[in-house]
């Protein structure tokens, strides 16, 4: 289990979610172990030696926001309740501990609070994730609240401006050092996709490298297919974008098998939406800033639905993407994306991320996500600058 | 109390007798229901031989039933199984569960042994026996139709009442209470059905937060590629794994000498539906309706079942095996086993039995004539009788079901360390292992898998408590399903707390099966998978497991389960230890 807590350190050194001398990761098989940052790693131990699970990560994340949601959270709050589809779906919510309830060990509470939930936050220690059975998914977990407290700060800060005694110098830093400019250019593309096999699995493998490398979505969160004939080459569910070597499921476009039962669980999004547009490439991805504008609407007042994730009915637009509601999977997302892509190349799901299409290859459906990303940021920064002037 | 009815219907079939009696709340508090209810009311009873009047049969439903929480319809039950000799329990779902809750009961509990065949039925106002000397003889469904005035049913068959090493016992809709041969305990016990009827509701404590956790579970199902995916268990039932086994190479064939069956395409989940109309049903309740059935409404076979009766005795003919389904349901077999005998049987004379064959065995078995009087004991006795005991493909006599432990190693350690014997669905390591729920592992490493198997074990024990389907675990979790517990009852559950009561029970089952003999002997695979590979193919080997690595990894999971090097408690009296 050690190669696997040096691998999962690294990815969050290479995704830039955790600071580098603030990671600690515990695990156990017939004994206990923990590796990384001395403090945080007796954390880790101490909670996980109090739980029914295999790996837990303790770290301190490299943006501040996750303390700030806690300060800025009423007195009698115990968790903050994100809107965005993963936090909804998978997380439900995140509890936190405040410095000032953290008398001695707080290993025995952490593990109350972790006995409920997957990752919970203590102000001024970090972020502190579970893995119940591997410690890939102590990572994921980790990943899922270090977006979630990214989405939900982002929105609150629009909403309610600053509020907190530096708090405008610190997102001041983010913007201007933390984010880093991102682009296409540089990367190389197969120009137009054949119908061979192995071609087609090594351009999804880097295709997938590519979102993660470039920061343009956290690894595990997104999917992406390649239709090639009779086939749909589509990544697995729970796969690891940077990691899609043997997770692609070649998917019958008729169902005679059903092989494909592992595929990602927009495998109909994905069909539908090569059956509507011709495309021959599907990207995938939670970009951050997309979801946050996704959730914005001007209409929130008067709307009588409640539930907009999943039932508003208005087709949106930013900057020329459309924005439709619906659930993963099986879900509503499936039927609305479809229709509203072929138009534009790309269609961002509310709360949830971004699809594009390639016709030729994954160039276009690269530079559109991160075309729509970078619309998303600057118009974030645009609405946000008004509020605070 | 709300979820709970806090009462138990007490049955003596000796003295003829029904009573309804309190179960005190700590007890279902500390052991919810189903299968730890079950298993806790063995405490006293573990010792005795699965035919001596005074063991117990136990039905037992779960704080969840009766409300609409997503697939917890369902009731366990429980005895001592004469196939394995161990603790057994089985989840079953249908309406039968539903309605007993709705009588007013969490449990029945039914010891004795009656002089005559007897039904027994339950509605609110009168718990009765009635004498069933017309119905005994005949199969399932006419069984079941004679009493279907009576509410749901349960009933066994011919298998039962002959006293079959696995004989089922079978729910009204078709469903079944399997593997074990607790058919034979209620056939032993001279009874042929019991009745529910009832129009109780369960009470909610917390109606807000219940349909708040209920939309939660929903929106993971939907989210699910396993359950409501276009190619999952909703569209296809649960051979929908008949492919992708295939390609994994890991599909038991011909008594597990190999690992791929090239006609195994026939009996896909696509062709059941193509060739058979398939169309949705399921357990009472249910959202994921998993299992199919033909246009005329008979049950179609599981996964289980088609590969058991397909590959492992090499046949490829679907309707001969969906015929062969239907004949298990009307006789009351268990599939699995019925058809892992037969291939047993086969590979030690040296041809396996083609469709016409199978059968005239399974009604040979069912009534015992001829050579299923042997075949009616269960593979391992049939290889021992036969003098080749290392062609039964079985773990604590229980026949394994369609995963090949060459193909996946959690699966390999999770078939000796179950309670039941040879059993896919205690750790049911395949949910990670090839369905990469809810995360993938390496199903050719054993690195972590002690630990993960362990926590599995302890988890699937409180979801066969709550009673739920394992299904629903392919999207849900126990956070989900802790919440609606709790929105039931009104009393705090979640995860952690959830699998500290699914260790009790696990436990105190493999606390009851070492004080019946069992120790870490029982815990091994047959030689076959130690010492010859699988089928390679599609870029995939499969070797035989390492013995060494495996001992290795279990010796782990004692020392992780705080059990000696044996397997075994020392002299630790963990009944002693709990509620
Ligand atoms: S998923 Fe299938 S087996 Fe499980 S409760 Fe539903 S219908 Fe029954
Ligand atoms: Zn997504
Ligand atoms: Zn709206």
């Amino acid at each position: 289990m050690r190669d696997q807590i040096s691998k999962y350190t690294g990815k969050l050194l290479a995704d830039r979610s955790a600071c580098a001398d603030g990671i600690a990761f515990a695990a156990q098989d017939d004994a206990l172990i923990t590796a990384g940052a001395p403090d945080l790693a007796a954390l880790a131990g101490g909670t996980l030696s109090r739980l029914n699970s295999l790996a837990l990560v303790a770290a301190r994340p490299s943006l501040p926001f996750a303390d700030f949601l806690i300060a800025r959270a009423g007195e009698g709050e115990e968790c903050i309740v994100p809107q965005d589809t993963e936090t909804r779906t998978f997380l439900h919510d995140i509890p936190f501990l405040r410095k000032k309830d953290l008398a001695g060990d707080p290993a025995p509470v952490l593990a109350r609070l972790l006995g409920n939930r997957k990752g919970v936050i203590v102000e001024g220690i970090g972020i502190v994730a579970v893995g119940a059975i591997t410690v890939e998914q102590a990572f994921i977990n980790y990943s899922s609240v270090f977006h979630s407290t990214f989405v939900k700060y982002l929105q609150d800060l629009l909403a309610d401006g600053f509020r907190l005694p530096g708090e405008r110098e610190a997102f001041e830093a983010f913007r201007r050092q933390w984010l880093r400019p991102l682009f296409a250019e540089g990367l190389d593309f197969a120009g137009a996709l054949s119908l061979d096999k192995n071609g087609i699995l090594a351009e999804i493998e880097r295709v997938g490298r590519y979102t993660v490398e470039r920061g343009l979505v956290d690894s595990f969160f997104g999917n992406i297919s390649v239709s090639a004939g009779e086939l749909i080459y589509i990544s697995q569910t729970a796969a690891s974008l940077d990691e899609l070597k043997g997770c692609i499921d070649p998917v019958p476009a008729d169902n005679s098998s059903t092989t494909g039962i592992t595929a990602s669980s927009e495998l109909l999004a994905h069909r539908k939406i090569y059956e509507q547009t011709g495309a021959r490439v599907i990207l995938h991805g939670h970009p951050k800033f997309s979801v946050v504008m996704s959730m914005l609407c001007d209409r929130k007042r008067e709307c009588a639905i409640k539930d907009c994730w999943k039932e508003c009915p208005h087709v949106r637009d930013l900057g020329g993407t459309p924005v439709v509601a619906g659930e993963i999977g099986a879900g509503g997302l499936a039927k609305r994306v479809p229709p509203v892509i072929g138009a534009s190349g790309s269609a961002i799901v509310y709360g949830h991320g971004v699809f594009t299409l390639g016709r030729q290859g994954f160039g276009e459906a690269f530079a559109a996500m991160v075309d729509v990303e970078n619309f998303c940021r600057e118009e974030y920064f645009r609405q946000l600058d008004i509020t605070k002037a | 109390m709300f979820g709970w009815t806090g009462k138990l219907l007490h049955v003596d079939l000796t003295r003829g007798t029904c009573e309804r009696r309190e179960i005190p709340s700590e007890i279902l508090h500390a052991y919810l229901g189903g299968r730890g209810l079950g298993v806790r009311l063995m405490r006293d009873y573990f010792r005795l031989g699965p035919f001596e009047p005074d063991m117990p049969l136990i039905f037992a439903v779960g704080p969840l039933c009766g409300t609409n929480s997503p697939t917890a319809a369902r009731l366990a039950c429980v005895s001592r199984s004469p196939l394995t000799g161990t603790i057994y329990d089985c989840s079953a779902g249908g309406r039968f569960a539903w309605r007993l809750k709705a009588a007013g009961l969490d449990a029945l509990f039914i010891t004795g042994k009656s002089p005559h065949p007897v039904v027994l039925c339950i509605d609110p106002v009168r718990d009765e026996l009635h004498p069933a000397q017309s119905l005994w003889g005949k199969g399932v469904k006419e069984t079941v139709a004679a009493l279907k005035e009576r509410g749901s049913v349960t009933a066994i068959g011919p298998a039962g009442e002959n006293g079959v090493l696995f004989a089922n016992i079978m729910m009204g809709e078709g469903n079944s209470i399997g593997r074990g041969g607790l058919g034979a305990v209620m056939g032993a016990k001279g009874l042929k059905a019991v009745t529910a009827q009832g129009d109780g509701v369960t009470g909610i404590a917390d109606r807000e937060r219940f349909d708040a956790a209920r939309a939660d579970v929903m929106r993971l199902f939907l989210a699910s590629p396993v359950i409501f995916g276009e190619l999952g268990i909703a569209e296809y039932g649960t051979p929908a794994l008949v492919d992708l086994m295939a390609q994994r190479r890991m599909a038991p064939t011909e008594n597990f000498r190999s690992t791929f069956f090239a006609g195994s395409g026939n009996y896909s989940g696509p062709a059941i539906r193509k060739e058979c109309g398939a169309r949705k049903e399921g357990c009472y309740g249910c959202p994921i309706q998993c299992k199919k059935a033909s246009a005329a409404g008979e049950p179609l076979p599981e996964y289980e079942t088609v590969n058991h009766f397909g590959a492992l005795n090499g046949i490829s003919d679907l309707h001969a095996i969906v015929r062969a389904n239907t004949m298990c349901n009307e006789l009351g077999l268990d599939t699995i086993s019925a058809a892992a005998t037969l291939s047993a049987f086969g590979e030690a004379r040296g041809r396996f039995p083609d469709a016409a064959e199978v059968a005239s065995l399974l009604a040979d078995i069912a009534y015992r004539h001829d050579q299923g009087e042997l075949l009616s004991l269960g593979s391992r006795r049939v290889g021992e009788v036969l003098g080749k005991p290392e062609l039964s493909m079985s773990v604590k006599s229980l026949e394994l079901p369609a995963y090949d432990p060459r193909g996946a190693y959690g699966m390999a350690l999770a078939y000796v360390t179950s309670n039941r014997g040879g059993c896919h669905l205690r750790a049911y390591p395949i949910s990670h292992e090839i369905l990469r729920k809810p995360v993938p592992t390496d199903r050719f490493s054993f690195s972590g898998k002690a630990r993960i198997i362990k926590i599995a074990e302890d988890v699937n024990a409180a979801v066969d408590s709550l009673v739920a389907c394992k299904f629903a675990f392919f999207g849900a979790t126990l956070e989900e399903y802790g919440e609606l517990l709790s929105a039931v009852t009104g009393v705090e559950y979640g995860p952690e707390s959830l699998k500290a009561i699914g260790e009790r029970i696990y436990l105190t089952e493999r606390f009851y099966n070492c004080g019946n003999g069992f120790d870490r002997s029982h815990d091994t695979l047959p030689r076959r998978f130690f010492e010859e590979a699988g089928s390679a193919g599609e870029g995939i080997d499969v070797p035989p497991i390492d013995r060494a690595r495996f001992d290795e990894e279990l010796q782990k999971y004692y020392r992780i389960r705080g059990l000696d090097e044996d397997g075994g408690f020392g002299d630790r009296d963990l009944l002693g230890e709990l509620p």
